[in-house]
């Protein structure tokens, strides 16, 4: 099992009146290559799961088993090094950094693995090929469209070749046909073997998954399975 | 991440926002420059300060003997100086200034007196900076007249007790002087009008202030004796006495008013009073210290604010940069990574205002130098590297905070920040 939650609660101002239950006891296990969307309304948890499963935010209570490893007992520095090698992060508002370039952008988890410069250059390179953009690398992502800056935060996210593909609103900001492009690439990538994770509130998006996981109230509504025609 | 990564990674940050960065320099920029300025140029003061001490001699006493019979007391004193012994007393000679019109061909000290009336406007201000002719001061001085003033022979030969004892109508004139008069010509040989006696130049002294139009250079010096053909009726009253060394002029200052109780019977027949100088040079030299200690403190505060300024736009920073921190975080940049990096930045920011502080604060002790102290002055080395290290330390300290804090924020709330 790849990912394992169990009960887990994340609780904000805990014993207080206005206490939020972001995520109320929720268990959940995920295999290696499958592709899981995980569908709520604004306020139903499912970002708050995103940055528990993303290992972003620590769960108040409860179990988090990334690949057996018990997440709530690793320190900063550790968490630091599973966000960089097990996951890769596509966020709705691209969080590209606005100074570097595309390729240093695409770069940067490379650099933080301390991968040397010349191989640092070549996988990078591969993942913007892989996105179609490796003839615009020296750009700066506000000279480009919003679909564009999406695909140079894929690339970013693949370029480590993570084992996990979590994406928090990916088409969020996107027009339905670059929307569909970006979909196309994370069937691609769990064609290919990632196991993704996509979170939305779109149910025309979750239809195009194969397990939809729906959230509400910080609870697990419905786990089913479907039947998705890929191109 | 290792620190060429890191560094690289600064450089970058740098250069994306330039405006920031400027502003974040001109803090620093203007604390250095300030802080080598006003050191340097103190420092060129003071030693400007004690050349001229050195030039006017260190170790003088000035004694003044006066007789009601009106004898001139000069030639006791000076039997009883030079029978000290030179382990006590290098050198007596009068210290009476001359008044008397001096003419050499075209040029007389009348033109030259209308020369200093001219420098100054009615109001008060300075109108001719440049260098012009002023008229000499003339002294009434002994054979050791050269000695207790410091002087050297450029060329001819000094006074000598002979011409003191013949009324020999002979002078030497100071470098400045002898500019004046002669320009540039060997002025030895040559006879000058002392109102309107012959008098031949039979030496000059080398230069040993040339900063001033008001030079100590610019003088004329006669045996003393002679005072009896150009003012008839001058009596020497004031001398100075050159001691061996500071605690000879203790010693010497002490034998010496003896001898005035003794000459002047106790204060009835005369009075007298011998004082060395090196205490009053003490006291200079304690004010340019304490000048020192004041305006290098005022420096000190002046590179602190700029310090606390850099610390602010800091912080700034890291708040303008909550999400990039967060973006950072979220794609495995580790804590000490992100510390690595706002610490670099901050030093280099630092180190490349310092450079800039220092060309800029070079200028300024170039030109303050000028201007203030009309003296050149370089900034020492030691205050431009130490002005510079100051700074890029400056910079680890004040970064170091904002770069905690950035580091400690969870890449959630990070990345939540708009």
């Amino acid at each position: 099992m790849l990912v394992k939650l169990k009960d887990v609660y994340k609780i904000y101002g805990e014993g207080m009146e206005s206490e939020v239950r972001a995520l109320d006891g929720v268990s959940l296990e995920i295999d290696r290559g499958e592709f899981v969307a995980v569908v709520g309304q604004s306020g139903s948890g499912k970002s708050t799961m995103m940055n528990v499963l993303g290992c972003l935010d620590i769960p108040t209570r409860g179990d988090y088993l990334l690949d057996g490893t018990d997440v709530r007992e690793l320190t900063d520095k550790e968490l630091s090094h599973i966000r960089n090698k097990q996951i890769g992060f596509i966020f709705q508002q691209y969080n590209l950094i606005q100074n570097l370039n595309v390729l240093e952008n695409v770069e940067l988890p490379l650099i933080y693995q301390g991968i040397g410069a010349d191989d640092r250059r070549d996988m990078a390179m591969e993942a913007l090929e892989r996105v179609g953009l490796s003839d615009r690398v020296r750009h700066k992502p506000t000279e480009m469209s919003g679909g564009q800056q999406q695909r140079v935060a894929i690339a970013r996210a693949i370029a480590t070749h993570p084992p996990i593909i979590m994406a928090d609103e990916p088409t969020g900001a996107l027009d339905s046909h670059t929307g569909h492009e970006v979909l196309g690439f994370l069937q691609r990538l769990n064609k290919e073997g990632s196991t993704v994770i996509l979170i939305t509130h779109d149910n025309g998006i979750a239809a195009t998954a194969r397990r939809v996981v729906r959230l509400a109230d910080g609870r697990i509504t419905e786990d089913q399975a479907q039947e998705v025609d890929w191109l | 991440m290792n620190i060429r990564q890191a560094i690289k990674m600064a450089v970058k940050s740098i250069l994306g926002s330039k405006g920031r960065s400027m502003l974040t320099m001109l803090g620093i920029i203007i604390g250095i420059a300030s802080v080598m300025t006003i050191v340097s140029t103190i420092n060129g003061m003071n030693e400007q300060n004690l050349k001229q001490m050195e030039a006017m001699g260190t170790n003088r006493i000035d004694v003044s003997a006066y007789l009601y019979n009106g004898q001139n007391a000069f030639e006791a004193l000076y039997n009883y100086c030079n029978s000290l012994g030179s382990d006590l007393v290098l050198g007596v000679t009068p210290n009476s200034n001359a008044s008397a019109t001096v003419v050499y061909g075209s040029k007389s000290s009348t033109a030259m007196q209308k020369n200093q009336e001219n420098m100054w406007s009615m109001d008060g201000s300075q109108q001719n900076q440049g260098n012009v002719a002023l008229p000499p001061n003339l002294y009434y001085g002994s054979d050791q007249y050269s000695v207790c003033n410091n002087f050297t022979l450029a060329g001819g030969r000094d006074l000598s007790a002979i011409d003191i004892k013949n009324y020999a109508q002979v002078c030497i004139l100071g470098a400045r002087a002898a500019q004046n008069f002669f320009n540039y010509a060997d002025p030895v040989g040559q006879t000058m009008q002392i109102n309107g006696l012959p008098f031949t130049v039979v030496g000059v002294y080398a230069e040993k202030d040339p900063n001033s139009n008001w030079s100590m250079d610019n003088v004329i010096v006669f045996p003393y004796s002679v005072s009896r053909l150009i003012q008839p009726g001058t009596t020497m009253n004031d001398f100075t006495v050159k001691a061996a060394s500071a605690e000879a002029a203790v010693e010497a200052t002490s034998r010496i008013s003896g001898f005035l109780t003794g000459l002047t019977n106790n204060g009835k027949s005369g009075n007298g009073y011998a004082n060395s100088n090196n205490q009053w040079q003490n006291s200079v030299n304690e004010q340019a210290t304490m000048m020192s200690l004041v305006l290098g403190g005022i420096a000190a505060i002046s590179l602190l604010v700029g310090g606390i300024g850099i610390m602010n736009i800091m912080l700034v920073t890291v708040t303008e940069r909550t999400r990039e921190i967060g973006i950072r975080r979220a794609i495995g940049a580790e804590r000490s990574s992100i510390v690595t990096q706002f610490l670099i930045e901050a030093a280099m920011l630092c180190g490349i205002g310092g450079l800039i502080g220092m060309a800029l604060g070079t200028v300024a002790t170039r030109v303050a130098g000028k201007l203030l102290v009309h003296v050149d002055i370089w900034p020492s080395p030691a205050i431009t590297v130490g002005a510079f290290l100051l700074s890029v330390l400056l910079g680890v300290v004040f970064g170091i905070y904002p770069a905690a804090k950035a580091s400690k924020l969870q890449p959630v709330e990070a990345l939540r920040a708009e």
